[in-house]
């Protein structure tokens, strides 16, 4: 249970459990260290305990459960669009152009991001775009070239992007170029609002290596400097992903690839086994700001929060920032007296589980709306949140989240508009055309009609669904098996059953009816959706038509065109709203509590960690203290 | 000359053959040998005193078995198994799949062994626990055991390539760790009754096979086997009705010990989360869920399914013992 540990879902990132990150520029993070509570920050002189700083150590740090990395290309897929891929791993090594988070604070990060602040022009249709002074481990220098490497792949392979929404990046993108080593320049379709370009489309840009512009681990990397690299040409372009992914494919080479070597960031991966331990070094030619004090840190793997927590208990420094489960909540007096201090991790995110609009058997009964509601009213979100998550959580009634403290909810996605009630549930059926037939509500009269199942909905069909939900989490058990009785009370059949995070995003994934992998029917991460690298909430790379990350394919014109208005409007506030009620009354996606990212234990002995929003890791600002 | 007596002992129980292969050779012994199986016993006094058997060979075997004490705690054991998991239900009710927010409530009214962590009753849970636990383990010990010893049987009465290829495969088989079989398997397909019993039956049958192959290896050369062959009878009936009835004593020790056993990896499965999909009860899944409360004192969680899981295995295993004690002659009270 910790809560935290589950993952959100794939694209935007899903969330797993997990843990933290942080940093902001060295004065930021001084700021926040001295302000949390525990740390014995250097910052603060008036500490009593002044804590010294020591250099290296080894800082262990627990994966979410079942959740550990298993995709190091940051042109990830939706399969593997998770939190720990990307903000927790890829992130260390790869540095984005825009760096997220500035301490526990959800906003853009300056000091961290490869790129100088962008520059709208030309009624906010053309954006310019200055790098700083960064370099890759191989020696050659980061350029604007490295940028357009990442456009050209993205523009030739968008559709693997799992962050992809059709019209949207790099669509709205009418050419981009680079007039000099250290500037590119983007040409837009129409004039958009910056904060949405900038938080949910630049957003997506890390700048590549020129080293892996080629197509096979025989060729050389090439000059950065060459002309009519592979990267050039669509089909050149194609044929690199092809190559990128492949070896993204194959785990067990991660720390001795000469592609994988190549980074920009504060770390470099010394070793990789395929279970999903990770061990980082400090990378010696790093040059952005905020230098490693760790001589190693390392990414440790579990199946189980319990088992993490077990580990950690039995102290022996085995992990130094783990998690504590939800169900083990009367071992915080223990824990705190091993050294260690406790503090929820809260992301900007919401937490659902999906329903496949196009399983070729229940799709057309997930388009009805009043099921839907069905649905939504037998979820007990106050219950759920008191009883297995001890209060460490928060509802969510709609895709823009209610923590942490943000201006962007409104009034009605802090209300429930379906509460819990079984016999509202039973009512919406029998309504429609729905009888109990052996305890099962199954469709007697099918038609559109006001009083019928629906458009596509057949005759006889009985609603018995599977659902799929990731394990390690004990709150997630219960919340499963929770919804598994109310749902039966109303005559809804679920038939449960759990695998591991990582499977979990891979089955959910969007489909065409026709496709083996659309049988999937309902599947639930458990940890719903951290706004990344969609930073700004807006939605439309989680219910975009089209959109990767839209993994039980969501369609509605409708919203389609609400999500368009908060891209383009100038009063972006209203735009959002105008989304968010659309989205609290539509149940795109099956709310359910969303628990803190995770109830986070810190040893004492290790400082300068902050826990930031979109679960961002940065173990470079840590150290350890004497 | 002992395995002679036990094909002597099962044939004449048989009254199949009334002229003992030995005869000719030892009359003494044949005398001995005989004694028990004759109708008017008494009639010569054999050295080392009377025997206390009377009867047909099965009333020896029981008797054999129920003068072992384990054998009997066994039994008994298996028996307020099977009342407390089938009968119970009928005395105790109680709603084992609906969901509470009552949940991890201590023992107390209402709930005799408190609630799980989804607020349903402990104590209905283990019964219907052990009614599935009990009758995975059972058909899949039976199915195991009837496909482990026609192979074996097969395998060791042709002998040559054919034992060899049958007996390879079973080499490979036994090679690959049964944990990764079942668990892929189980995470294939969606855990059933009838899944559970396929995937655990399927693991189980090697060692059944080797044992009945061996013993079909020092079968088929005896005289009453081939006297059938030279009689003209088929193999399959040489088989089915000569070296299969045969290993009946190995064959009945291994089925009770393979229950014990498909008990235990249909537990190690549930621990494992690969158990039967909730709400559905065993009592490796129980065990497994009250593990996660190890630190919170929820002993109600933890302790009755590890005993109920305990005691059953050792019921078989008590059973298994004394029905090896009462079928090998070996170890047979004269």
């Amino acid at each position: 249970m910790g809560g935290i540990g589950e993952p959100m879902k794939k694209t935007s990132r899903r969330r797993s459990a997990a843990i933290i990150g942080t940093t902001a520029a060295a004065a930021m993070l001084l700021a926040a260290c001295g302000s949390s509570s525990t740390t014995k920050s250097t910052s603060s002189s008036s500490t009593s305990s002044t804590a010294t700083k020591v250099k290296g150590g080894t800082a262990y740090f627990a994966e979410a459960p079942g959740a550990s990395p298993n995709y190091i290309f940051p042109l990830t897929p939706s399969a593997n669009f998770s939190v720990d891929n990307t903000s927790q791993f890829q992130i260390l090594m790869y540095r984005p152009l825009y760096f997220f988070g500035v301490g526990n604070k959800a906003e853009i990060n300056p000091s961290l991001s490869v790129a100088n602040p962008p520059v709208y022009s030309n009624n906010n249709k053309t954006v310019t775009i200055t790098l700083k002074k960064y370099k890759w481990s191989d020696g050659e220098t980061l350029t604007s070239r490295d940028v357009i490497f990442w456009m050209n792949l993205l523009k030739a392979n968008k559709t693997a992007w799992a962050a992809y929404v059709p019209g949207d990046f790099p669509d709205n993108v009418v050419s981009y170029s680079a007039p000099n080593a250290s500037t590119v320049v983007f040409q837009l379709n129409k004039s958009y609002s910056p904060t949405w370009f900038t938080y949910n489309e630049l957003s997506q840009i890390t700048p590549l290596p020129m080293a892996w512009d080629r197509t096979s681990l025989s060729q050389p990397a090439p000059s950065p400097t060459a002309p009519n690299l592979p990267d050039t040409t669509t089909a050149g372009a194609q044929a690199v992903y092809k190559f990128l992914n492949g070896q993204a494919s194959d785990l067990s080479t991660y720390a001795t690839s000469p592609i994988w070597s190549v980074v920009d960031g504060p770390w470099k991966l010394s070793s990789f086994t395929t279970a999903g331990k990770a061990v980082f070094v400090p990378n010696p030619s790093y040059t952005g700001p905020v230098k490693p004090s760790l001589s190693q840190f390392v990414e440790l793997p579990f199946s189980q929060a319990q088992s993490e927590f077990n580990v950690l208990r039995a102290g022996n420094s085995a992990i130094t920032y783990g998690y504590l489960p939800v169900t083990d909540l009367s071992q915080k007096p223990y824990v705190e007296s091993i050294g260690y201090k406790v503090e929820p991790w809260i992301d900007l995110g919401f937490t659902y589980w999906v329903e496949n609009y196009n399983n070729p058997t229940y799709g057309p009964v997930f388009q009805q709306l009043y099921f839907r509601q069905a649905l939504q009213h037998l979820v007990d979100q106050p219950a759920w949140m008191s009883s297995f998550l001890k209060g460490y959580a928060v509802p969510s009634y709609s895709p823009v989240p209610l923590a942490p403290a943000n201006p962007f909810a409104d009034a009605n996605s802090k209300t429930n508009p379906y509460p819990y009630s079984v016999s509202a549930a039973k009512n919406l059926l029998t309504s429609h055309g729905w009888k109990m037939v052996n305890g099962v509500m199954t469709c007697e009269s099918p038609g559109t009609s006001a009083t019928q199942c629906g458009k596509g909905v057949t005759k006889g069909l009985a609603l018995n669904l599977n659902l799929q939900y990731a394990s390690g989490n004990a709150f997630a058990t219960q919340e499963m098996d929770a919804y598994q009785s109310a749902a039966k009370q109303a005559g809804i059949n679920i038939s449960l059953s759990s695998a591991t995070f990582n499977t979990v995003i891979t089955n959910a994934v969007p489909c065409k009816p026709t496709q083996a992998s659309c049988k999937w029917e309902m599947e639930n991460w458990v940890g719903g959706w951290v706004y990344s690298p969609d930073y700004y909430p807006t939605g439309g790379e989680l219910f975009g038509a089209g959109s990767g990350a839209n993994y039980g394919s969501y369609s509605s014109a409708e919203a389609n065109k609400l999500i368009a208005a908060t891209h383009t409007s100038s009063s972006p506030q209203a735009a959002l709203n105008a989304y968010q009620n659309f989205m609290v009354q539509q149940l795109p996606v099956i709310y359910q509590p969303s628990p803190d990212y995770a109830i986070s234990l810190i040893s004492n002995k290790l400082g300068g960690v902050t826990q930031n929003p979109y679960l961002n890791l940065t173990p470079e600002t840590w150290y350890f203290t004497k | 000359m002992r395995p002679l007596t036990r094909a002597c002992v099962i044939e004449s129980g048989r009254n199949r053959f009334t002229v003992s292969i030995t005869e000719d050779l030892n009359p003494e012994l044949e005398r001995e040998l005989a004694a028990p199986f004759a109708s008017t016993p008494g009639a010569s006094v054999p050295e080392g005193g009377d025997v206390t058997g009377s009867g047909s060979a099965w009333r020896l075997i029981v008797r054999s078995f129920f003068d072992n004490k384990l054998g009997i705690l066994g039994v008994s054991l298996l028996v307020l198994l099977l009342l407390f998991s089938f009968v119970g239900p009928i005395f105790y009710h109680s709603d084992t799949t609906i969901a509470t927010y009552n949940i991890n409530l201590p023992p107390g009214p209402g709930h005799p062994l408190g609630t799980d962590p989804s607020g349903r009753d402990v104590l209905g849970r283990l019964m219907t626990g052990g009614q599935d636990s009990l009758i995975i383990g059972i058909v899949s010990a039976l199915v195991s055991t009837i496909i482990g010893t026609l192979w074996g049987a097969i395998s060791g009465f042709f002998g040559g390539a054919v034992d060899t290829v049958m007996m390879r495969i079973v080499d490979v088989l036994l090679a690959i760790p049964t944990i990764f079989i079942l668990l892929y398997l189980e995470t294939i397909y969606h855990p059933t009754v009838l899944l559970l019993i396929i995937t655990i039956s399927v693991v189980s049958w090697l060692t059944a096979a080797r044992l009945v192959r061996g013993e079909t290896l020092s079968l088929r050369t005896r005289e009453y086997v081939r006297a059938v062959r030279i009689m003209g009878g088929g193999r399959f009936r040489t088989i089915v009705r000569h070296i299969i009835p045969n290993t009946i004593g190995v064959v009945v020790v291994q089925a009770t010990f393979s229950v014990a056993n498909a008990i235990l990896i249909l537990a190690t499965l549930g621990f494992l989360g690969f158990g039967l999909a909730p709400p559905a009860a065993d009592w490796g899944s129980m065990l497994s869920g009250g593990v996660n409360y190890i630190y919170d004192g929820y002993w109600w969680l933890i302790y009755p399914p590890g005993i109920l899981i305990v005691l059953t295995v050792l019921a078989f295993n008590f059973i298994g013992d004394a029905m090896r004690d009462a079928l090998e002659v070996r170890l047979q009270r004269r």
